[in-house]
């Protein structure tokens, strides 16, 4: 009868799975990897029972517990007694996710390593941080100064950069526990317990909302834009004349230098038509079109599953490289218009070094912000060995790409007849809604936009509602509540503080506070006074990295 | 000769009733001897070919499927493993009625559990003609001395009518038989149904089955392998067996409020069923027995590959101390303290003091109560 089972089975079997409130999908074909299809979970603290939040629920284990009996009752051969797919816990979806860049859903290797070759993980870490943040990094550039703002762009890559390295490398400094599945936010739990769960869970929501409400104001911008190119398109008008522009084909316009003449509705007193009134009062970018959106994206967001979403990330790329394309072709077409003067503006320049630099590290602080999903991402990594070097040379991209945009609409901003001042928050600001060109461009990032917002939407919904309740998913109105609030905020600040420069430093500094500067410095430090192997320099080093982390916030609110 | 042999086998493996050999077959073919006179009780688990029995059997019993063959379809073999479970002997022929003669290996599983229960697994309904006949002219026996008739439904079965009208006429045979067993109807594989369905779903059969089953009274549970029902409904069905339970249950509540426990549970020796428990505060797992009952017999299965057998076990860290061992001829307690300042050998001569109370306990109800009898 025991002869049976073959005696070089171990006594308990070791599958694979991450049971957790939250949503991967393993789909195998063949009957072989169902008898080998994971499930695992984590040992569980029994001696610790009064844990708030249970990282494997009841049910999960009762049903580890019968998968491993009843794998014991028959030959391996047989499937009488393999669980059905219908029966064990789908797999956890793995999102990974740049507040300002791409959100998508991570397919999960198999077999324990990743599948990607460098060339793959180093595109999928440029696209996750690609997104929004390239609109204002040429306001950043006019903010700092020329010359300061591009050493400050390749300074803060260095920075950011070797804070993700410090994150990446400190899950391998535990030695203490089974390292495989976590994330950072467990990383911050292990060494600072709850504080450092809750805190690190308020940290990445700040930049979640924070990236929620610039995509608003954003699309409305997009959207406003759009119906107007459209609106004007029907009806033949060319409205450029109003606003200061350059006056040529290839038109660039200074939106905020109304401010000594008339408004931008100043077209109002030049066109005596009805019809156009109308539509200006009902198309309205600061008092209507926010709100139309609600109508489009608040259903969206109470989806249970974003999954559909999440096949839309192609989008970002496409936006992006058209983004770069479109520069060029505008800098191409307008030429450079480049004076430096060292520390006195002119009419039409700003001076190389300006006080309000922090104004561009505070951008930028979320333009490099990949260090809350970084860890997942070279995970899939096949060569885990080159880790270090795919990051890098992702970083050296990415710092490459704003270099590049930066500098050629900083460069070919036509500064005779404009002032640099003019350059927008947004430099999609500075092409009339007449140009055809942004138009396609504001499309693509309006539907880009879209498609992300539910998947923010969902990230932050997860996180917040997952570790209030324990259920992400706890009831319609919880959802709905959580959802009008994102919301609100989002109208809110489109109808009176549009100005996504503004947004986006403040919320990347702050984010970036925790995530990029005090925690892997701290963590850092601790483990390595843990192993007694902290040196001066190196502590002097990273108290440095958290000062400079603490001035970059303070410097927000005074410069 | 036949006889001694059979004899032999009884002291080696301490078998269940035998049943009266059929008429007109000669008696050495199919094992069978006389019936002997302490009539061991029977637990019928019957139900359609494919319905789970053997899976149900192995998973509550702790038995390896032993799958020679696969179930294609039902096949000879399997068919003759469904009546051999009484037989002494290893190997049995059978000769049809074409006069081939074939010769057949026993599953050696006589599952006994609550003292002298046998189990016994009938497929029913379903088969070729010679199954149909066999069954029919054996019916008496078969449903002869059942204590407990478990019959098992699969939810998904295409063939609603024919499984009622088997089971109408398992119904008859037990009325006729063995008036006084308990049915129990079990609505398997409910795993395939929607979950927002199930339970619609099984109130429906729950209905039809009680109807059927009059004058009888039958209590219906919805299992599933793959969730906490299976255990639980062979739990409450034991718990049914069980004729002093309530006394059994006092007893135990006194004994785990002298010795200061936090959960004293008390479990049938085979299955590690829960057969009672009592905690003196709110535990927060809800699957734990049946987790508990799925390691035990895990590790059950492991000792079984060194010819061991599992006696008891203590577990024992900063915050608690459990202890699980034999208790009765037929049960197990297991005994939670999460006072660590108790030592463990007073816990120890705590249980095997109770173990003399809870033995007189079993004997004092008698041989009425053969249940719980040695």
């Amino acid at each position: 009868m025991a002869n049976v089972d073959s005696d070089s089975r171990h006594l308990i079997s070791e599958e694979e799975n991450e049971v957790h409130p939250g949503p991967m999908n393993i789909q195998f074909d063949s009957s072989d990897l169902r008898s080998k299809r994971p499930f695992y979970i984590e040992p569980t603290n029994i001696v610790n029972v009064n844990d708030v939040i249970q990282k494997v629920s009841d049910h999960a284990s009762a049903m580890n517990k019968r998968i491993h009996y009843y794998s014991r009752l028959t030959t391996p051969a047989d499937k009488a007694l393999i669980a059905p797919d219908h029966v064990v816990p789908a797999p956890e979806e793995c999102y990974v996710y740049s507040p300002l860049g791409s959100a998508y859903k991570l397919q999960s290797y198999t077999e324990g390593y990743g599948k990607n070759t460098s060339l793959v993980t180093i595109f999928m870490i440029w696209n996750t941080m690609m997104g929004t943040s390239i609109l204002s990094i040429p306001w950043g550039i006019k903010q700092a100064g020329f010359t300061t703002g591009m050493c400050v762009i390749v300074l803060m890559g260095l920075l950011t950069l070797y804070c993700c390295y410090r994150v990446v490398k400190s899950r391998t400094l535990i030695c203490t526990s089974d390292t495989t599945t976590w994330e950072y936010p467990d990383v911050c739990k292990h060494y600072f317990g709850s504080f450092g769960q809750w805190s690190s869970l308020l940290f990445s929501l700040v930049s979640l909302i924070g990236a929620m409400i610039v995509y608003w104001v954003l699309m409305s911008n997009f959207l406003f834009n759009t119906g107007k190119f459209i609106f004007n398109f029907i009806h033949h008008i060319n409205d450029t004349d109003t606003i200061l522009n350059t006056n040529n084909s290839n038109s660039v316009i200074c939106p905020s230098a109304g401010s000594g003449g008339h408004p931008n509705n100043g077209s109002l007193i030049l066109y005596n038509d009805t019809e156009v009134q109308q539509f200006e009062k009902w198309w309205s970018k600061s008092k209507t079109v926010p709100l139309y959106l609600i109508g489009l994206l608040l259903p969206l967001l109470n989806f249970k599953s974003p999954s559909f979403f999440s096949k839309f990330n192609i989008l970002g790329t496409v936006s992006v490289l058209y983004l770069i394309f479109l520069v060029t072709l505008k800098a191409i077409r307008l030429g450079f218009h480049l004076e430096f003067h060292w520390f006195v503006p002119t009419e039409f320049f700003v001076p190389e070094i300006r006080f309000e630099f922090p104004q561009l590290t505070g951008v930028l602080t979320l333009a490099f912000f990949i260090h809350n999903c970084i860890i997942t991402l070279l995970k899939n990594n096949k060569n885990q060995e080159n880790n270090v070097r795919d990051l890098c040379m992702a970083y050296m991209l990415v710092t490459l790409t704003y270099l590049y945009i930066g500098f050629l609409v900083f460069a070919s901003f036509p500064s005779p007849p404009l002032s640099k001042d003019c350059i927008e928050q947004n430099f999609l600001d500075n092409f009339p809604s007449g140009d055809t060109l942004s138009f396609i461009a504001r499309i693509f990032l309006l539907f880009q936009m879209m498609t992300v917002y539910p998947l923010l939407g969902y990230l932050a919904r997860v996180q917040l509602l997952g570790h209030i309740f324990g259920d992400i998913y706890p009831s319609i109105f919880h959802v709905l509540i959580l959802n009008l609030v994102i919301v609100g905020a989002g109208v809110t600040m489109a109808c009176f503080y549009p100005n996504i420069g503004g947004i986006i430093r403040y919320s990347g500094a702050a984010c970036g506070l925790a995530f990029v500067f005090i925690y892997p410095s701290l963590i850092y430090i601790i483990s390595l006074h843990q192993e007694e192997r902290l040196t001066w320099p190196k502590l002097v080093f990273h108290v440095f990295i958290i000062i400079l982390g603490l001035a970059n916030l303070i410097a927000q609110f005074f410069m | 000769m036949e006889e001694s042999d059979s004899e032999k086998k009884t002291e080696k493996e301490n078998l269940g009733p035998r049943v009266e050999p059929p008429l007109g077959e000669p008696e050495g073919s199919l094992g069978w001897a006389m019936p002997n006179a302490t009539m061991k009780k029977k637990v019928l688990l019957m139900g359609k070919s494919g319905s789970g029995k053997t899976s149900m059997r192995s998973i509550i019993f702790a038995n390896y499927i032993a799958r020679d063959t696969r179930r294609l379809g039902a096949t000879i073999l399997d068919r003759i493993h469904s009546l051999q479970i009484n037989s002494s002997l290893s190997t049995y022929s059978l000769v049809d009625s074409v006069g081939n003669t074939k010769t057949f290996d026993v599953e050696h599983s006589h599952v006994r559990f609550l003292g002298n229960l046998v189990l016994n697994l009938w497929d029913c309904g379903g088969q070729d003609n010679f199954m149909e006949n066999y069954f029919t002219s054996q019916r008496d026996n078969i449903f002869r001395n059942v204590e407990v008739l478990i019959y098992v439904f699969d939810v998904e079965s295409r063939e609603l009518e024919k499984d009622m009208h088997y089971y109408q006429s398992c119904l008859e045979a037990i009325l006729q038989n063995s008036p006084e067993a308990k049915i129990f109807c079990l609505v398997h594989k409910m795993d395939l149904v929607q979950e927002d369905q199930r339970d619609l779903i099984f109130k429906e059969r729950e209905e039809d089955l009680k109807r059927l089953s009059r004058p009888l009274e039958c209590s219906c549970f919805r299992t599933s392998i793959w969730d906490e029902t299976l255990y639980k409904a062979w739990s409450s069905i034991v718990y049914q067996l069980i004729p002093n339970v309530q006394q059994l249950e006092m007893n135990l509540r006194n004994f785990a409020e002298i010795i200061e426990a936090d959960e004293v549970l008390l479990f049938e020796r085979a299955t590690f069923l829960v057969i009672s428990h009592y905690q003196c505060k709110e535990q927060r797992d809800a699957h734990r027995f049946e987790k508990i009952s799925n390691i035990i017999k895990q590790f059950k299965l492991s000792c079984s590959k060194l010819a061991a057998s599992f006696q008891s076990m203590e577990v024992r860290n900063s915050n608690f101390a459990a202890f699980i061992d034999i208790f009765t001829s037929n049960t197990y307690v297991m005994v939670v303290m999460s006072d660590p300042s108790i030592p463990s050998a007073a816990t120890l001569i705590n249980i095997r003091n109770a173990r003399k109370h809870f033995e007189k306990l079993e004997r004092v109800d008698g041989p009425k109560q053969c249940l719980l009898m040695r």
